[in-house]
C-alpha cells in the first residue's frame, strides 16, 4: 500500500499464473468458466485464439489462452471474480480496431469479448442521454438514433467497427471532435466490474453528480481500470445543415496554413480532415472520386448548424483558401454528395491496402501552428528509411497520423517502422506536442511515457490506477511503463515467448 | 454570502510551483498542519464544515501566464490569475473561455476549478472540465505532479485533470493549468418569457427538445428570483409569476433570427409578449443571472441536481416552501436561497426531507451549496451518498495521506 512519507513507492507488478494447456489449472479454470458463459461462449483450441492475437496494432503479437463472450454484467463479474481465484490475467477486448496494442493480452489470460453485449437500454431524449452496453458498435447508435434529430456526437474514422466501450477505453475522438470534443465530453457516467470482480456505478444521467469526477478519470484507462459494462452518453442535437467541401491545394504548406487562418478568424468547423498527395493516390486508384492526382493536399472542410448561418460561414473559408492559393473547391449540394465526400475520408485506410501489404498508423500531435513542420519532417523521414508515408489526419486538431507502409514479413521493415515511428513522435513532443491523440497509449508507446511524464506524474497516474486496479491484474503491464526497465516491445520484456511468429 | 477568513500569521504565499511543492513538503515531514488553499475566497462557503483554523495557501502570487499562442487557442496560466484578468488578456485576441463565473473580478482559475463552478452557458458549452488540456498540482506531502499538455487532443497517461476538477482543494493545489479556448461570438441577446404555471414551463422546455433554435443557455426563475434578479439588471422585466430567459449568440443575424423564432414557437405556452433583450442591457441581465447563484445573503443555498424532465416539480415543491429558485433549465441544475424565515435547523432540516422527498434517489442530487459555517457541521451538506463513494475515500487517501488538505470538508461529510 501507499507509504504516506513515502510518496514515490511503487507496486511491482505481482508474478500471475502462465496457464499450461491441458494442465489441470488449465483444465479447472474452463470448466468453471463454462459453467458460466457456456461451452459456445469460450474458446481456448490455439487456432482459434489466434484471431485474438493482436489488434489493429500489429507490430506486437501475443495470444490469449482463453477467450470468453459473456452477455452480462453478472457474468463478467463472475469471470473475473474466479481470474482472481486462479491468478491469471484478464483483459475485455471489443471490435479489436485499438491501434496501439490496447487489445494485446500481455502474459496470455482470459480476453473478455464485449461484443455480444451490444443493446441499446434506453434513449431518453428529453433528458438527452442514451444508456448502451459496451460492445454497442458506434455507428449502430448513430443509426438507431437517426430521426430522432439527436446524435451521438464521438465518431472515430472507425465508427463502422468500434464498439462505444473501447471509445470509452481509449477516449477516442475522431474527424467531428474538433467542434463537438472527445468521448470524454460526452460520458456522462458507466458501470464497471473492477478487477476484484466488484460492480461499481461511477457518475450517471444527469448533468453531474456530487463527489470526484471518477467517471472522467476512468475516460481513457485503456482498460487498465477495469470492464465497462454499460455507458450513459450524453446526446446532441443533430445541426440543422451542413456544408461540406473539399479544397485542393498544390502544396500542404498552404493547407496547413488555411487551416490556421480558418479558425483564427473566429470559426470553428466540424470537421478539417487533410489528405496529402500518397493518400490522394491510394484513394483515388480505389475509388476514382476524381481527385487531382498532383495536388499536394486536399481539405475535407465540414460547417454545420442552422441554415441561416451557413453559407456566411462557408463564403469566409473559402476567402481564406483562395488567400492561401487554392486550386479548386468542390462542393457537397446534395446529401448524397456529401456522404460521397466523406466516403473518400473514412474509406482512406481501406484504399491503403492497394498500396502495401501492412500499414502502421502513427497518432501524433502538434500544436495546430506546428502542423507544416512536423509534416516537413515525417516527408524527411520517409525518404531516410525509403519508407512510403502517407497522411489523412484530422488537421484542425494537429492531430497527424503518418500511416507507414511496410511488409510484416520482413523483420528488417519492421525494426525500420519501429525507428521512424519513434523519430516522428519525438519530433511531436520537441514541438510541444503529444504521442498519442485518440489512439492511446497501449504497449506501442509505452516507453514514452517516461520522456512525457516525470517519475512523479507516473506515480501519481499509479496511485490512482492502483485505486482501481491493485493487483494489476486486469489488462496488465498497459499505460505506464514497468519499472526500472526500457524496452521497444513491453511483450517481448515483460513475457518472452508470449510474442508470435509474424 | 461572503465567508472571510482570519488568517494567521503563519498564511503562506507562493511565488512559484517548486516554493508551493517545499511548503507542503515540509508541513507533511514536521509540523503536519491542516492546510487550506484559497484562490479568490469567493467560494469559502461552498460545503464547509466549519471555519478553518491553520495556515491557507494563498495563490494570489502565482498569476502569471505561461504561454500564450494565440493561434493554437490556447493559453497556459499559473492557478492564481483571476478571471477578469484571463479574459481581458484573451478577449484582445477576439477569444474566450465560455465559462460563467460569479465574482469574476476576484475569482481564480484555480478556483473555478476547485469548485467546478459552472452558469448559464454550461448547455451549450459544457463546464470547466472540457476547457482543461492540462493541469500542475501540487499534492497532501509535497509532490508536484502534472498530466495532460498544451494540445487540445492528448490521451496520453490519465486524465488527472478530471478527478481534479470539483475537488475543493481536498487533493491537491492546483498550481498551474492549460486551457482549451473559444472564440467570441459576434453578438448576444436575451428572451425574456413569462409563464403562469410550473406546468406551462415544463411544456416549454420539453419543446426545447425538438426547437428550430439553439439556445445558448436556458435559465429558470421563480417570481422570488425574477425580481431580485431583474432589480440587480435594472431591467423592467415581467417578474410576478415563472421567468424563463434564453440566450443566443452568434453572428448578429442569426442571433435576431433564433430570438424571433422562440418567440413564435412558445406563442403555444405563454400568452404574454416575450422582450427580447440586446446590447448593453443584456450583459447586465445575463451577468445578474450568473452572479445569483451565489449572491444571496440568505442562511442557506441548495443545489439541486436533477433530470431535466423531474425539474419543474423539484421546483414547484421548493416555491411553495418559499425557496427563491433559478435554474439552469435545460440541464436540471437548481439553486434555491431559503428564506430568512429558515431560522432554525430545525426548521431547515425540515425544508431538506420535504425536498428530498421529490427527488428521485437514483437520478438526483441535493447538496447545500453553501451556509453560515456555525450551522454546516449539522446539516447535511450531501444528502445522499454519490456514486462511487467508497473510491474516492480512497482517493482522497491516496493523494493526501496525512488529511492535510481542506480535510473536512467535503469528504467526511456525506451522512451515508
Amino acid at each position: 500500500m501507499v507509504d504516506p512519507d513515502n510518496q514515490t513507492s511503487h507496486l511491482v507488478a505481482p508474478v500471475l499464473e502462465q496457464l499450461e494447456r491441458g494442465s489441470g489449472p488449465f483444465s479447472s479454470l474452463i470448466q468453471q468458466l463454462t459453467q458460466i458463459v457456456g461451452k459456445n461462449s469460450l474458446l481456448y483450441d490455439a487456432d482459434e485464439l489466434l484471431v485474438y492475437e493482436c489488434d489493429g496494432y500489429i507490430v506486437d503479437k501475443s495470444a490469449p489462452d482463453i477467450v470468453v463472450f459473456p452477455t452480462s454484467t453478472e457474468q463478467i463479474s463472475s469471470i473475473v471474480k474466479i481470474c482472481n481465484q486462479f491468478n491469471v490475467p484478464f483483459l475485455a477486448r471489443g471490435a479489436g480496431t485499438s491501434l496501439s496494442g490496447g487489445c494485446l493480452p500481455i502474459g496470455g489470460g482470459v480476453m473478455i469479448v464485449l461484443t455480444r453485449m451490444k443493446q441499446i437500454l434506453e434513449i431518453n431524449l428529453r433528458d438527452r442521454y442514451a444508456i448502451v452496453e459496451p460492445g454497442m458498435v458506434n455507428l449502430h447508435l448513430t443509426n438507431a438514433l437517426k430521426g430522432t434529430g439527436y446524435h451521438y456526437a464521438p465518431d472515430p474514422s472507425s465508427q463502422g467497427s468500434c464498439t462505444i466501450g473501447g471509445n470509452i477505453a481509449t477516449n477516442s475522438g475522431g474527424p467531428h471532435t474538433l467542434k463537438y470534443g472527445v468521448t470524454t465530453n460526452h460520458v456522462l457516467g458507466l458501470e464497471a466490474v473492477l478487477p476484484d470482480g466488484s460492480v461499481i456505478n461511477l457518475g450517471g444521467p444527469t448533468a453531474e453528480t456530487p463527489g470526484y469526477d471518477l467517471h472522467g478519470v476512468y475516460v481513457g484507462n485503456e482498460g487498465t481500470f477495469g470492464i465497462c459494462t454499460k455507458a450513459i452518453v450524453r446526446l446532441t442535437r443533430d445541426p440543422e445543415a451542413h456544408r461540406t467541401m473539399l479544397a485542393v491545394f498544390q502544396t500542404i504548406s498552404d493547407a496547413t496554413r488555411a487551416i490556421s487562418e480558418i479558425i483564427a478568424a473566429g470559426i470553428i468547423p466540424s470537421a478539417l480532415e487533410m489528405m496529402d498527395q500518397g493518400i490522394i493516390q491510394a484513394i483515388e486508384e480505389a475509388f476514382h472520386f476524381g481527385f487531382p492526382l498532383d495536388a499536394g493536399a486536399v481539405l475535407l472542410i465540414e460547417v454545420d448548424g442552422l441554415e441561416i448561418a451557413l453559407d456566411e460561414e462557408a463564403r469566409r473559408i473559402v476567402e481564406i483558401c483562395n488567400a492561401h492559393n487554392l486550386r479548386e473547391i468542390q462542393r457537397a449540394d446534395t446529401p448524397e454528395e456529401r456522404l460521397l465526400i466523406w466516403k473518400s475520408r473514412k474509406q482512406a485506410f481501406g484504399a491503403i491496402g492497394r498500396l502495401s501489404p501492412s500499414y502502421c498508423t502513427q497518432d501524433g500531435v502538434v500544436p495546430r501552428t506546428r502542423l507544416p513542420e512536423i509534416l516537413e519532417f515525417i516527408e524527411a523521414t520517409s525518404q531516410k528509411y525509403g519508407m512510403r508515408i502517407v497522411n489523412v489526419f484530422h488537421a484542425g486538431d494537429g492531430n497527424v497520423h503518418p500511416i507507414l507502409l511496410f511488409d510484416e514479413r520482413d523483420q528488417d521493415q519492421i525494426q525500420q517502422v519501429m525507428e521512424a515511428s519513434e523519430e516522428i513522435l519525438s519530433k511531436c513532443l520537441e514541438l510541444g506536442g503529444s504521442v498519442t491523440g485518440e489512439h492511446g497509449i497501449g504497449v506501442e508507446k509505452i516507453n514514452f511515457m517516461s520522456r512525457i511524464f516525470n517519475e512523479t506524474d507516473l506515480s501519481q497516474m499509479e496511485k490512482v490506477r492502483n485505486i482501481f486496479n491493485p493487483r494489476q491484474i486486469c489488462s496488465r503491464d498497459k499505460v505506464l511503463p514497468p519499472h526500472g526497465e526500457e524496452s521497444q516491445s513491453a511483450v517481448t520484456l515483460s513475457h518472452p515467448g508470449r510474442r508470435a511468429p509474424h | 454570502m461572503t465567508l472571510t477568513h482570519s488568517g494567521t500569521p503563519e498564511d503562506f504565499v507562493p511565488t512559484s510551483q517548486s516554493e508551493l511543492s517545499r511548503f507542503l513538503s515540509d508541513n507533511a515531514t514536521s509540523a503536519r498542519k491542516q492546510t487550506f488553499p484559497v484562490g479568490g475566497r469567493t467560494s469559502l462557503a461552498v460545503c464547509c464544515p466549519d471555519s478553518h483554523s491553520g495556515p491557507l495557501i494563498c495563490t494570489s502570487q502565482l498569476n502569471r501566464v505561461v504561454d500564450y499562442p494565440v493561434r493554437d487557442m490556447t493559453i497556459t496560466v499559473e492557478a492564481g490569475m483571476r478571471l477578469d484578468q484571463l479574459n481581458e488578456i484573451i478577449s484582445a485576441e477576439g477569444q474566450r473561455l465560455p465559462i460563467d463565473v460569479p465574482q469574476s473580478n476576484r475569482a481564480t482559475i484555480g478556483g473555478v476549478i476547485a469548485t467546478n463552478t459552472s452558469g448559464p452557458r454550461r448547455f451549450s458549452y459544457g463546464t470547466i472540465r472540457d476547457y482543461v488540456i492540462g493541469i500542475s498540482a501540487v499534492d497532501g506531502v509535497g509532490n508536484l505532479f502534472k498530466s495532460g499538455g498544451r494540445v487540445v487532443k492528448n490521451v496520453a497517461g490519465y486524465d488527472l485533470g478530471k478527478m481534479l476538477v470539483g475537488s475543493l482543494g481536498t487533493l491537491s493545489v492546483i498550481s498551474q493549468v492549460s486551457l482549451n479556448l473559444r472564440p467570441r461570438p459576434e453578438c448576444m441577446q436575451l428572451v425574456w418569457f413569462d409563464f403562469d404555471s410550473c406546468q406551462s414551463v415544463d411544456q416549454a422546455l420539453e419543446a426545447i427538445v425538438t426547437s428550430g433554435t439553439r439556445p445558448t443557455a436556458v435559465e429558470y426563475c421563480n417570481s422570488k428570483a425574477a425580481r431580485q434578479i431583474t432589480a440587480e439588471s435594472r431591467i423592467e422585466l415581467p417578474n410576478e409569476n415563472h421567468a424563463v430567459c434564453i440566450c443566443y449568440e452568434g453572428p448578429e443575424n442569426v442571433v435576431k433570427w433564433q430570438a424571433q423564432q422562440i418567440i413564435n414557437e412558445w406563442r403555444a405556452f405563454s400568452s404574454l409578449d416575450a422582450q427580447i433583450i440586446e446590447g448593453s442591457q443584456a450583459s447586465q441581465l445575463y451577468n445578474a443571472l450568473t452572479e445569483y447563484q451565489t449572491s444571496s445573503d440568505d442562511p442557506v443555498t441548495l443545489k439541486a441536481v436533477v433530470l431535466p424532465s423531474q425539474m419543474m416539480s423539484f421546483i414547484e415543491t421548493a416555491t411553495s416552501l418559499n425557496i427563491a429558485v433559478q435554474a439552469h433549465a435545460a440541464d436540471g441544475i437548481v439553486f434555491g436561497h431559503l428564506p430568512d424565515s429558515a431560522s432554525s435547523l430545525e426548521n431547515v432540516n425540515q425544508i431538506l426531507e420535504q425536498l428530498q422527498s421529490v427527488i428521485d434517489p437514483g437520478t438526483g442530487y441535493l447538496t447545500i451549496y453553501q451556509c453560515e459555517s456555525d450551522w454546516a457541521e449539522s446539516l447535511p451538506l450531501f444528502c445522499s451518498p454519490p456514486a462511487g463513494w467508497e473510491l474516492m475515500q480512497q482517493l482522497k487517501q491516496a493523494l493526501d495521506p496525512l488529511q492535510l488538505l481542506n480535510s473536512r470538508r467535503f469528504t467526511e461529510l456525506v451522512k451515508s
